[in-house]
């Protein structure tokens, strides 16, 4: 019977490992628990024991060579009446000094291998680390000097010529915002999968910014120092960006949503099996918004320069909190979308982005954009503006409220359900009338719950 | 954020496992290797995980990967200044230790955590050393495909690394660790090429402009106790 050696998981997020070193050859008996093979994975050498005992039969992947989690890599024959009269193989025993342990053995393992690693190919391809960073990095890899086996292109020639290749790109991309902020400027969710907004430049920015240090920010011991990741940073530059970009003004209404939640109330389970899907306040809202927007052009607009482009499409981004950060997905052409179009494509866009299965393109292109930052104790509050859009609507809690009603010719206390909508606009672009006419739309609009479903 | 704050190394099994700290002083390179070896084992037999903090002489150490032409001091010029150099079973390149280094070797099961995860190993190392390195006003960070701890360079300069980290896994228990530049002389890097990588540039705590007082090393010594103890264990008694 033969036992197949195969590459341990290593790690959530290790899908390869590189052969460093055999410490077997083929026909060494090995004992089970036996170091038989080193695998490298960033920075970490990891000794593969022997899954069982007897002969190494074959050994399948040569030093330096990359293998995926899961791949097999040795043959053992266990051992039988045979392999007996051969003792285990004597670096076994020298566990006392792995200083000695590693220099006896290596010469010996090194030229064992050798054979296995001898596929003859002049210039291997790059290994597929190296092949995924250059990929990100748009690097060409012929382009890069191999320095693993047979010249073979590592991981690190990657980095190094990134790091030498590509120093002069960040500056670049630092220069151009200013000037054409706009186009250069993708929302935070824009870049989260796509790679082409310069995501080294907007890595690390070129430019030194203001340190919190000077206005005499420490950090104590036991507290915890956590550096922001690629889209954190991406958020935070965005935010701030909008903020110097736009002035920003905020205005709030108080929506009487009870007609909604009675209508989505009467429908809910007939929608849920008709379409698969829960049925939301959120929809409504977009369906709402979308309408407004159509009467209200100038809340539908980006600021390029100095001009005011008024879109055509009506473009809704979702705004969702994900486990990796805020990110924005789209909902093209929300005005050509029944209810029930919308509530489909935003449970399907906001699923996918948390399972971080959302395409480039669904990041991008959005006109308006709705927050729904969880309702639960947010009375309200205003969103920044999505660059380059001019406005933003962030719901705020719903809960029942005691209000005044008129009825019969008589004011009387009821109780209703309340929710406050918060508009965040560029006083650029749009004045105080129009957006407050554009709000008050809305609310028209999801009182009257004229809403087919 | 959860996914800087979640792996928080190997830290988040239900029983708090223990991390027992030791100061060993300066111990030549060999006799740190005798003493991993001895923790390794007793680790492996069921004891607490422990993290050595300790300094090496100056030593140079060649990797697997490690190429004498990364060496560039002479041979004359190493007896000179009492460098020693030693081949070790590791990957990775050329690694320089001397005094003014805060060498951490820590000998942690992974089996513990459940799934073993190396990645999340070094991220955790990573962040532990970054929560201690703050404690002094030092803000660093991490670059992406290359462990350790780096300060991010200014307007186009290239990064500066502060704390370099390498780990070695047997049987599912880890040895080697990270190497901190507390106030080494960073001249001393200039005998290798660290990592074999040209473009590095070495930083320490004193050159990123943290006041050295009386104490100094042993203050660094306890933040780093402490960090590694808060996402790696509680320190034992």
């Amino acid at each position: 019977m033969s036992i197949s050696v195969q590459v341990p998981n290593l790690g959530e997020s290790v899908v390869e490992g590189t052969v460093a070193r055999w410490l077997v050859a083929e026909g060494d008996t090995v004992s089970i628990d036996q170091i038989i093979v080193e695998l490298t994975t960033d920075k970490v050498d990891v000794e593969i024991p022997s899954p069982g005992a007897g002969v190494i039969a074959k050994i399948l992947v040569g030093v330096d060579e990359t293998v995926e989690v899961g791949a097999e890599i040795a043959i053992i024959e266990e051992a039988g009446a045979s392999a007996g009269d051969s003792k285990p193989a004597a670096r076994s025993e020298t566990t006392g000094s792995p200083t000695e342990e590693s220099t006896g053995s290596q010469p010996e393992g090194a030229r064992e291998a050798s054979p296995t690693e001898s596929t003859p190919s002049s210039t291997p391809s790059p290994t597929p680390l190296a092949q995924r960073a250059a990929d990100e990095k748009g690097i060409d890899t012929s382009s890069v000097t191999g320095t693993g086996a047979r010249g073979r292109v590592t991981q690190q020639d990657v980095a190094d010529h990134g790091a030498n290749g590509t120093s002069s790109a960040p500056a670049q991309a630092e220069r151009a915002q200013p000037e054409k902020p706009q186009r250069e400027q993708a929302p935070p969710a824009t870049a989260l999968p796509d790679p082409t907004p310069a995501p080294a430049a907007q890595a690390r920015p070129a430019a030194p910014r203001p340190s919190a240090k000077q206005y005499g920010a420490s950090v104590e011991e036991g507290d915890r120092v956590i550096p922001m990741t690629r889209l954190r940073k991406l958020v935070a530059d965005h935010m701030v960006y909008s903020k110097r970009t736009s002035p920003h003004v905020g205005t709030v209404a108080e929506i009487d949503m009870t007609a909604v939640a009675k209508l989505r109330k009467a429908n809910k389970s007939r929608f849920e099996d008709q379409h698969g899907i829960g049925l939301t306040f959120l929809p409504f809202i977009v369906a709402a918004v979308v309408r407004a927007l159509r009467e209200t052009p100038a809340l539908n607009a980006q600021v390029i320069d100095d001009t005011i482009v008024e879109k055509r499409s009506i473009n809704i981004g979702i705004a969702v909190e994900t486990e990796k950060g805020l990110v924005v997905p789209v909902v093209r052409d929300a005005d050509r979308l029944s209810l029930a179009g919308l509530a489909a494509a935003i449970d399907d866009l906001s699923t996918r982005a948390r399972n971080k299965k959302l395409g480039a393109d669904e990041l991008k292109g959005g006109t308006f954009t709705i927050s729904n930052p969880g309702r639960k104790g947010n009375l309200y509050g205003f969103a920044i503006i999505n660059q380059p859009q001019v406005g933003i609507l962030r719901m705020g809690e719903m809960v029942k409220r005691p209000v005044v009603r008129e009825l019969g010719g008589d004011d009387v206390i009821v109780v209703r359900q309340m929710m406050h909508l918060a508009l965040s606009y560029d006083h650029r672009a749009v004045d105080g009338q129009p957006a407050n006419a554009f709000l008050f739309r809305i609310r028209e609009l999801l009182e009257a719950a004229d809403f087919d479903l | 954020m959860s996914e800087s704050a979640g792996p928080a190394g190997v830290s988040s099994t239900a029983k708090a496992p223990t991390l027992r700290c030791e100061w060993l002083g300066e111990v030549p390179y060999r006799a740190g290797l005798e003493l991993q070896e001895r923790a390794l084992e007793a680790v492996r037999a069921g004891e607490e995980d422990r993290l050595l903090l300790l300094e090496h002489p100056p030593v140079i150490t060649l990797g697997r990967a490690g190429k004498r032409e990364n060496l560039l001091a002479s041979e004359e010029e190493r007896q000179a200044r009492g460098i020693e150099v030693v081949d070790v079973a590791r990957g990775g390149d050329v690694t320089y230790h001397g005094r003014g280094q805060l060498v951490g070797y820590l000998i942690a099961n992974l089996r513990r955590a459940g799934e073993p995860d190396v990645h999340r190993l070094v991220r955790g190392i990573e962040a532990a050393l970054l929560d201690a390195v703050g404690a002094f006003g030092v803000f660093g960070t991490r670059v992406e495909g290359r462990a350790g701890v780096f300060i991010a360079g200014e307007a186009g300069r290239p990064d500066r690394k502060l704390a370099s980290i390498g780990i070695g896994v047997r049987h599912w228990v880890t040895h080697h660790g990270f190497a901190l530049n507390v106030d080494i002389d960073l001249r001393e890097f200039e005998v290798i090429v660290p990592c074999g990588l040209h473009d590095i540039e070495m930083t320490s705590l004193e050159r990123e402009g943290v006041n050295i007082g009386p104490e100094f090393s042993a203050r660094v010594r306890r933040a780093v106790a402490g960090s590694f103890a808060r996402r790696f264990g509680s320190i034992a008694p």
